[in-house]
């Protein structure tokens, strides 16, 4: 019994149910609230507050407002309210680790939609050069450094309080997920400040370069995601988890050729078990596209629940060939 | 004035033919000094008879590639409308001829070729070839480019990062490859396009699915098929026509899945399994395979540029467009490759220990032609490696010639009763 079990996940379709489950929580993120659905302001993936229709909030949110404050209040009740959403967000994502982008988060959804369509069109994606990537990942941390510090720079009177959730006044999720609420209030520029101007100017800004570069770079914001670098500050002693075993692997690369985030470490480093990287989004294409048995698997709980087989391999890559 | 008199050369039948009559004698033995052969290896012999024995030709229209090495990306060959055949030859009869071209201590497999290419018209694809691809891969192959040009061979010489560890390697590899795929149209006369080289992808995948098939069914214990016929399949990969090579191992997957339920085996269940690596076998030089079977050993695995190397890694694509498909094939060339002529080879070391544990290998047994350096400078890493997991290797340095064939049946014998001693003590 627990055998077939295994044996179909392992030959399952990894596209397709990838494509439905991100397609339903698509769904969840921006129409369940008009279910009255509320799963809380605590999430580890972009349920975007500007969105009418939203079940939750995205944690980037409540975290920019509650670090407005002072040093002193931060280490009083202040500090109890950041530190108890604190423990409501990693509760959700050690569950399920970085796979909230990879199969939850909306705007990574969008882009997977942006590069279909490209596919359709039969366009070539872009890729960084190694030295681009090792310089442009570090961006994703400064993101998040400053999330952080000039909310608390509002709080002691560095800046103005119209900088307010300055992250999500560049976030591309706040501009183009109302939409699909129909709601295009968002593609605005605020005039009322000076600061305000700036701020959604560069929004509107980034918003651009976000569809431009979804279109050419597969996962293109991703890698620039403050949300997806808190992750991984996180992600050691979550359930889920992507591991490999080095002495099965040829390093034939297979698996860097189908990574849309381009890590390499995920055929080269043969060292570790826990093969995580901060750029990940756990979409889990590689374990789908190794055909070295148990070399690649997806573990909870230390159960594996999708292993690398030949067999399952074979079915896919025939498939995609067909399609593709 | 007298007459002329005009000598005209008699023309000796192929099948009277030095190589043809070596080629007779190795298949005589695969064939009749074994019992009970799979029925499936009937169409393998015949397609050696026929091309080796009888010199009839395969690819009657096709535009045919003559390929060095195993870097060679064959999916490329055949997207563009071409056939690649595998060159690297174990003829002795050509290894003598060969020698005039090398120094003295060279490898028999590099002379073994350059004498079949110098010949032209014995063998019934040679004489068809104009062009061949080189990799830049051992210094003899390397310098055997420019005789073979000479010869009167067109040689697009491929560029081969000697590190494939680095990003640089991966680059340069990868545009190496480039420059072939547009090359090719040259060469075939015609450009490689979206479709053919899907088409092609899936023609190659389909022959590697075969094989992986057929690898793992070695796994089984006792064994149910022998080394020297995997070598013989893996070998025919190098000339068949690739359809009906899958075909054909498709019926002997099935015919070997028949005989485990039958359980009819093809070795005792005592026979010390053993693991094949280091210099390739190219039949008709399969002496070492076979004399390791006939003393009782049987060989359940490979690492050999001949057939594991060759067939095993699959390449996965993510966007099937040219570009992509292309870049993906090339890094599936390069970074699994264990040949030895790349600087570290921490990787052929890994996938020895794995297929050890794998297939419960009793013993390993590397051969290493003389005058290949490269696998003789291997040896002393590989020997420890395999000692630290307690795995036993005969290091057997060997030529194409028939000579050392008594000393080297007494090696084997002694290292194969060695193994079987082991296996009793641990009992």
């Amino acid at each position: 019994m627990r055998n077939k079990i295994s044996n179909y996940l392992n030959n399952g379709d990894l596209r397709r149910f990838r494509f439905w489950l991100q397609l339903s929580l698509f769904i969840l993120f921006v129409y369940g609230g008009y279910a009255a659905i509320n799963i809380g302001d605590n999430l580890p993936t972009f349920s975007c507050t500007y969105v009418d229709g939203k079940p939750g909030t995205c944690f980037l949110v409540p975290l920019q407002h509650r670090m407005v404050t002072t040093p002193e209040k931060l280490f009083s009740y202040a500090g109890m309210a950041i530190l108890t959403g604190l423990f409501y967000f990693t509760l959700w994502f050690l569950v399920f680790n970085k796979a909230w982008c990879g199969y939850a988060c909306p705007l990574g959804t969008v882009q997977d939609w942006i590069t279909a369509l490209r596919k359709k069109l039969g366009m070539q994606y872009v890729t960084y050069s190694w030295g681009q990537f090792k310089v442009l990942k570090k961006i994703k941390y400064i993101f998040l450094l400053l999330l952080i510090f000039i909310p608390m720079g509002i709080g002691s009177g560095m800046f103005s309080h119209d900088m307010g959730v300055p992250f999500c006044m560049i976030c591309p999720a706040r501009t183009i997920l109302p939409m699909f609420s129909g709601d295009f209030s968002q593609l605005t520029i605020d005039f009322s400040s000076k600061t305000k101007m700036i701020m959604t100017s560069l929004g509107m800004l980034i918003t651009g370069i976000f569809l431009v570069g979804a279109f050419v770079k597969k996962r293109f914001f991703c890698f620039f995601c403050p949300m997806s670098a808190f992750h991984y500050l996180l992600s050691k002693p979550a359930l889920l988890k992507l591991k490999k075993d080095g002495s099965k692997c040829t390093k034939c690369g297979d698996c860097y050729s189908v990574c849309d985030m381009q890590i390499k470490e995920i055929a080269d480093n043969i060292d570790d078990r826990n093969i995580l990287q901060d750029d990940c989004i756990m979409c889990f294409k590689c374990v789908a596209a190794c055909p070295e048995e148990g070399a690649l698997e997806v573990d909870f709980m230390g159960q594996p629940v999708f292993e690398a087989t030949v067999q399952g391999y074979i079915k896919r890559m025939e498939k995609a060939n067909k399609n593709g | 004035m007298g007459n002329e008199i005009e000598i005209e050369e008699k023309k000796v039948p192929f099948n009277r033919t030095p190589q043809a009559i070596e080629a007779e004698r190795m298949l005589r033995r695969i064939k009749d000094d074994f019992q009970d052969n799979p029925a499936a290896m009937d169409y393998f012999y015949d397609l050696y008879e026929q091309v080796y024995c009888k010199g009839q030709s395969l690819h009657e229209k096709e535009k045919i590639v003559g390929t060095m090495c195993v870097q060679v990306p064959e999916e490329l060959i055949y997207a563009a409308g071409g056939v690649p055949v595998r060159l690297c030859n174990g003829f002795y009869t050509d290894d003598q001829v060969g020698a005039e071209f090398m120094p003295a201590k060279s490898c028999s497999l590099v002379k073994a070729t350059l004498g079949m290419l110098d010949k032209r018209s014995t063998l019934p694809f040679v004489d068809k070839i104009e062009n061949i691809i080189l990799p830049a891969t051992c210094d003899q192959k390397r310098k055997a480019g420019s005789m073979i040009g000479e010869m009167g061979y067109e040689v697009y010489n491929m560029e081969v990062p000697p590190v494939k560890e680095s990003e640089e390697a991966r680059l340069y590899w990868r545009r190496s490859v480039h420059n072939f795929a547009v090359s090719l149209k040259g060469i075939t006369g015609k450009k490689i396009t979206k479709a053919s080289l899907k088409e092609a992808l899936a023609k190659v995948a389909a022959a590697q699915k075969a094989y992986r098939t057929l690898h793992n069914l070695r796994k089984e214990s006792p064994s149910i098929f022998l080394g020297k016929d995997a070598f013989m399949v893996t070998n025919a990969y190098f000339f068949d026509k690739i359809e009906n090579w899958t075909a054909a191992v498709n019926k002997l997957n099935a015919e070997l899945e028949q005989r485990i339920e039958e359980k009819i085996t093809a070795a005792q269940r005592r026979a010390p399994r053993i693991l094949f690596t280091g210099s390739p076998a190219i039949f008709p030089n399969l002496k070492l395979p076979v004399l390791t079977e006939e003393s009782g050993g049987v060989i359940v695995a490979d690492e050999t540029c001949s057939s594991n190397r060759m067939l095993y890694d699959m390449v996965a694509v993510d966007e099937y467009n040219t570009e992509n498909m292309v870049a993906s094939i090339a890094d599936n060339y390069l970074k699994p490759c264990t040949c030895p002529i790349f600087t570290k080879n921490d990787d052929r070391i890994r996938k020895l220990i794995n297929m050890a544990k794998d297939f419960a290998v009793d013993g390993v047994v590397y051969q290493s032609f003389s005058g290949c350096q490269v696998y003789q400078m291997e040896h002393s890493s590989i020997a420890k490696a395999l000692k630290a997991e307690g795995v036993p290797m005969l290091f057997v340095e060997s030529d194409y010639s028939p000579d050392d064939m008594g000393q080297l049946s007494t090696r084997i014998e002694a290292f194969i009763e060695s193994l079987k001693a082991k296996r009793r003590r641990k009992r």
